[in-house]
């Protein structure tokens, strides 16, 4: 497997990196599901990770936002070595699961996520609402909404308290197409006012959207760029096929290519 | 340590269980329940008269004295009812198998005044449930056997330290049913609220905010210690108030609440309960990591809490466990509540009391050693 070298955009940029893994890796018993990453993210930009599942996306995200501790290497977020829990101020994170209580409405949910990260501004707690569109539901139990207003309450949650770096764990499964370009729009909103946003997903059409792509497999980092830098070097036109090229798989027809992906799962 | 973000864990858990009205009654719905069935089944066994015939085998001329002696005192008896129409001891044996008779005072056919011997004879079906109609009997027996052998035996009477001798088993029985089922109540809710803490991916939500295990615990443990205390109050307010109802047309007269006389003060049972239901939320948090369902809880039940309800002097005081179990009965906390409990309801002990503080501190420590393990096995499922 090759790491590829850093795109020219990352490498030209002199600040301290926002995400930062030196040699990272985690065991579960035999297997390492991250298996030695070096990354190195300058702030103010969206990151796109890409990979099967079980590629160690969410590993990842765990192993940064300091709820799993490294077998070996190291993670920094904003310059500090994690686990830290101070620094988990300045982080949000969207997990996978909706992680938000049923039995709650909207407002109670949002205002208790927001009361662990120090947030009591309640504006700010209303325009993390109105973002999603929930901000007419604040009584709702959790347990009523839709399952994509149950994912965009769950972005709420990891928005309120303006963080530094967002964690996004398959932000956009179950979420609508036209509230998914909503999503997005503000994505590219909070990285252009400096926010870092590191954005998992195992879908190929939202990756364009991101301003760099990590393409992951069983525990590595295939390769990182952007999504054109990424295609201009694997010599193709679409993005599944570069992800093939770069997992070591041969460039086939687009059909084979969806099957080969699932086998790798 | 942020009050902050301790206090929103505790308001987040009230909001919880608000809008769990099913949750809030087996919170205290079900404890005044089960004590209030439990009040009627033991009441009800106490009051009931026993049939009773007197027999004798024996030849010497003397018994048919002492049957006639017998039988006069034990129709003085008000819970006895003796059936005077049985003479021979196979009838009332036949009787006795046939429920028309409870007890059968036989004399053998040794007797002899010099060494008066008398039979008590039970079915022998349900010991338990038979040997309750023995003391009334047998003390009137006594004074008969007495009397007819000139003052030989001394009469007998009886008397007890604490309480009154005619103290139903619902009286004694209520301490520990009270710091039992809010034990019980408080570990199942916990259990299960921070198990879905875990499978709903709220706790890898949680663990990702700043907030730290001492705080969720903390949090956990005023949460729920709001609605023990108020299970605490229902259930002693229930167990030590009545208040009687008159008849109502078709409806009988009842009473709601078991009017148990506490001789101590109720704050301390109060504070005795509450912290015992401290140490069962920590418990349901620590456990809760070795479960994967709701379902995986409840096989807790049978390792937590039938051992606790066997052995923590619910049904038989320590001392006459096995000794191979007594050292187990000493380090189950119910044990130590049980025990606070009936010094200061049926003694009337007080905080003066060596033996209250001790429970207390023993409850406090067990407490305090499931919360460090509460926090510390917090973050397991999630890594």
């Amino acid at each position: 497997m090759t790491v590829a070298s850093p795109s020219p955009t990352t490498s030209a940029t002199t600040a301290a990196p926002a995400v930062e893994a030196v040699a990272l890796r985690k065991a579960y018993g035999p297997i390492n599901a991250v298996d030695g990453i070096d990354l190195s993210l300058p702030a103010g930009r969206i990151y796109g990770m890409l990979g099967p599942n079980g590629s160690g996306k969410t590993t990842l995200i765990r192993l940064l936002t300091g709820l799993v501790s490294a077998t070996s290497g190291e993670a920094r977020v904003m310059g500090v070595e994690m686990p830290s829990r101070t620094n988990l101020a300045r982080i949000g994170y969207m997990t996978q699961a909706d992680g938000i209580y049923p039995e709650l409405s909207v407002w109670e949910n949002l205002s208790f996520f927001a009361a662990l990260y120090g947030q009591r501004d309640r504006a700010e707690m209303i325009r993390a609402l109105e973002l999603v569109e929930l901000d007419g539901r604040l009584g709702t139990p959790a347990h009523q909404l839709s399952g994509g207003m149950r994912r965009r309450l769950s972005m709420a949650c990891a928005l309120a308290h303006h963080p530094a770096v967002l964690f996004l764990d398959e932000p956009t499964v179950g979420v609508d197409p036209a509230v998914r370009v909503q999503f997005w729009d503000h994505f590219h909103r909070l990285a252009a006012a400096g926010a870092t946003l590191l954005v998992s997903s195992h879908v190929m059409d939202e990756a364009d959207r991101c301003d760099e792509l990590l393409f992951m497999r069983e525990g590595h980092v295939l390769a990182q760029g952007t999504p054109a830098d990424l295609r201009a070097r694997a010599g193709t036109d679409n993005l599944e096929s570069a992800f093939l090229h770069f997992a070591g798989l041969s460039a086939s027809p687009p059909a084979t290519a969806g099957s080969s992906q699932e086998a790798a799962r | 340590m942020s009050a902050l973000r301790v206090t929103a864990v505790v308001r987040r858990i009230i909001a919880q269980f608000r809008r769990d009205p099913r949750s809030l009654a087996l919170l205290f719905a079900a404890p005044v329940a089960v004590i209030a069935l439990l009040g009627a089944v033991l009441s009800g066994s106490g009051a009931s008269t026993a049939r009773v015939a007197i027999v004798s085998e024996s030849s010497q001329p003397a018994s048919a004295a002492v049957v006639s002696r017998l039988t006069a005192a034990l129709q003085g008896q008000p819970t006895v009812m003796v059936n005077t129409d049985v003479h021979d001891a196979a009838t009332a044996r036949q009787m006795l198998k046939d429920k028309q008779l409870d007890l059968v005072v036989n004399i053998p056919a040794d007797f002899t005044v010099q060494s008066p011997k008398l039979q008590l004879v039970t079915l022998g079906l349900n010991p338990t449930g038979e040997a309750s109609v023995i003391p009334n009997v047998q003390q009137a027996l006594f004074k008969a056997v007495a009397g007819n052998l000139g003052g030989a035996l001394p009469s007998i009477e009886r008397s007890t330290v604490y309480g009154s001798p005619d103290a139903t088993t619902v009286d004694t029985l209520a301490p520990v049913v009270v710091g039992f089922f809010v034990y019980f109540f408080v570990f199942i809710l916990t259990g299960i609220s921070f198990l879905r803490e875990r499978i709903g991916g709220t706790l890898e939500r949680l663990l990702a905010t700043p907030v730290s295990r001492a705080e969720i615990v903390l949090g956990y443990s005023l949460g729920f210690g709001f609605f023990a205390t108020l299970q605490v109050a229902t259930v002693l307010a229930f167990v030590l108030g009545r208040l009687d109802i008159p008849s109502l047309g078709p409806v009988p007269a009842f009473a709601i609440g078991l009017g148990v006389h506490t001789a101590g003060n109720p704050l301390i049972s109060y504070l005795l309960v509450l912290i015992l239901g401290l140490g069962a939320v920590s418990l349901g948090i620590f456990l809760s990591t070795f479960a994967r369902t709701e379902l995986q809880i409840l096989q807790f039940i049978p390792i937590v809490i039938v051992p606790q309800a066997l052995l923590s002097g619910f049904f038989w005081p320590i001392d006459q466990l096995p000794s191979l179990l007594q050292p187990v009965a000493r380090v189950l906390p119910v044990t130590y509540a049980i025990d606070g409990l009936r010094q200061v309801m049926i003694a009337g002990a007080d905080l003066t009391s060596g033996q209250v503080l001790f429970d207390l501190a023993v409850l406090t420590g067990i407490a305090a050693v499931f919360i460090v393990l509460a926090a510390a096995t917090i973050r397991r499922e999630v890594a």
